[in-house]
């Protein structure tokens, strides 16, 4: 029954990295050639309002970290590992059941590749097809005293699950739009396939200061918006489709991020506007990320 | 007449100095538009012998670069420097200092 609670950890795990990007995905900015650049995200996401009588509560923390490094003047190769700590609540029969787990959890490596590009002044424009695979670093196969974990409540998933997808920016000197479309293809472990995500997300990053431009490179302050949608199959377990799992959910997520040459500090809230999961499937409370990226 | 000379002389000094100085390079590039992106443009530069002081301007889409004397950036050089961080050069301009 728990099982269908495990692709809401994907979330902590799909924020793109790198480069004055959006705070919840991927941007299509270059990474120069031969450079590094690094990021760390903190991420706290709540469910709960569970409509089934277990009456499950489950939070995570999570702390993102990212490289990424500029291969060549096209290609860009990211690896993002998270760290994560879950506690899931729920009742059984008169007896409230805590079960938990720490741990690092699920590699993302995959590469982006900008397939085109128009600069002029102050502006760029940019499409660049990504791919990677998500490999199974995280334990799955953590137990406490009430026997093996359920996949919601484990680091790692097991699985060796492919996603691919592309990402448009659209920068000037006042603001930025980016918008993505992926789709993740989870593969089974341990008798226990998530079901395949396919997400649509947009940023609109708008520069609030300073108002005008003076010479030199300043610091910007922008205010974010964001909007996620998240599509999710079913999953299945033993080979049979969960009913009480998948669905959709739309996510907006207001957010500020501080952009200097070296280091941006961002925070964002992702709020669910919008949910229509299947059956007894546990909804989002809200997720909150905060975070630093660093150039080196 | 004392005067004179020293005159001549401080002249001719402060004129070496500039020379000595080298050149300054402004370069127009497109596709700049952030802070973040425009670290790896000052970095490149910087690792270049004889660049003195890089300066971008990202409101003008413009690089300025002070080189030492005898330190030359040629057009080429430039053009692989600005796609390899990312952006697009479209030619410089060069000035004694």
């Amino acid at each position: 029954m728990l099982r269908r609670l495990l692709l809401l950890t994907l979330f902590t795990g799909v924020a793109g990295p790198l480069a004055a990007a959006p705070i919840t995905f991927n941007t299509a900015l270059p990474v120069a050639t031969g450079e590094f650049v690094f990021r760390e995200q903190g991420v706290l996401l709540q469910s709960g309002n569970d409509p089934g009588p277990a009456d499950r509560d489950r939070s995570e923390r999570t702390a993102v970290t990212a490289l990424g490094y500029g291969l060549a003047r096209r290609l860009a190769l990211f690896g993002v590992l998270p760290y994560r700590s879950i506690r899931l609540k729920l009742s059984s029969g008169d007896r409230r059941l805590n079960r938990n787990s720490e741990g690092i959890g699920d590699l993302r490596l995959f590469g982006r590749y900008t397939l085109w590009q128009a600069n002029r002044p102050g502006r760029t424009l940019r499409f660049a097809p990504f791919f990677g695979v998500e490999a199974p670093t995280g334990e799955d196969r953590e137990r406490d005293g009430q026997g093996t974990l359920p996949p919601a409540a484990q680091p790692g998933s097991g699985s060796w699950d492919p996603f691919a997808g592309a990402v448009v920016t659209f920068q000037t000197l006042r603001y930025q739009i980016d918008a993505q479309l992926a789709y993740q293809d989870n593969r089974k472990a341990n008798d226990f396939e998530a079901g395949d995500l396919a997400r649509l997300d947009a940023s609109l990053q708008y520069r609030l200061w300073p108002g005008s431009l003076g010479g030199g490179v300043p610091d910007y302050l922008y205010g974010v918006i964001e909007s996620n949608l998240f599509y999710r199959r079913k999953d299945r377990v033993a080979g049979l489709s969960d009913r009480n799992s998948g669905g959709s959910q739309w996510f907006l997520s207001p957010g500020l991020q501080y952009v200097t040459r070296r280091w941006i500090v961002e925070a964002a809230a992702q709020i669910p506007v919008w949910q229509d999961l299947n059956g007894t499937a546990l909804e989002n409370d809200y997720i909150l990320r905060a975070g630093v990226r660093v150039n080196f | 007449m004392r005067m004179r000379i020293l005159s001549v002389l401080l002249t001719l000094f402060m004129a070496q100095n500039v020379l000595a100085a080298g050149s300054r390079y402004v370069m127009r590039v497109d596709g700049m538009a952030c802070p973040f992106c425009a670290y790896g443009i000052e970095k490149k530069l910087g690792a270049i012998d004889g660049v003195q002081n890089v300066d971008v301007d990202l409101g003008k889409s413009r690089v300025t670069v002070d080189v030492t004397e005898g330190t030359t950036l040629g057009e080429e050089q430039m053009k692989k420097l600005f796609e390899d961080a990312g952006f697009s050069y479209r030619g410089m301009s060069v000035d004694q200092r």
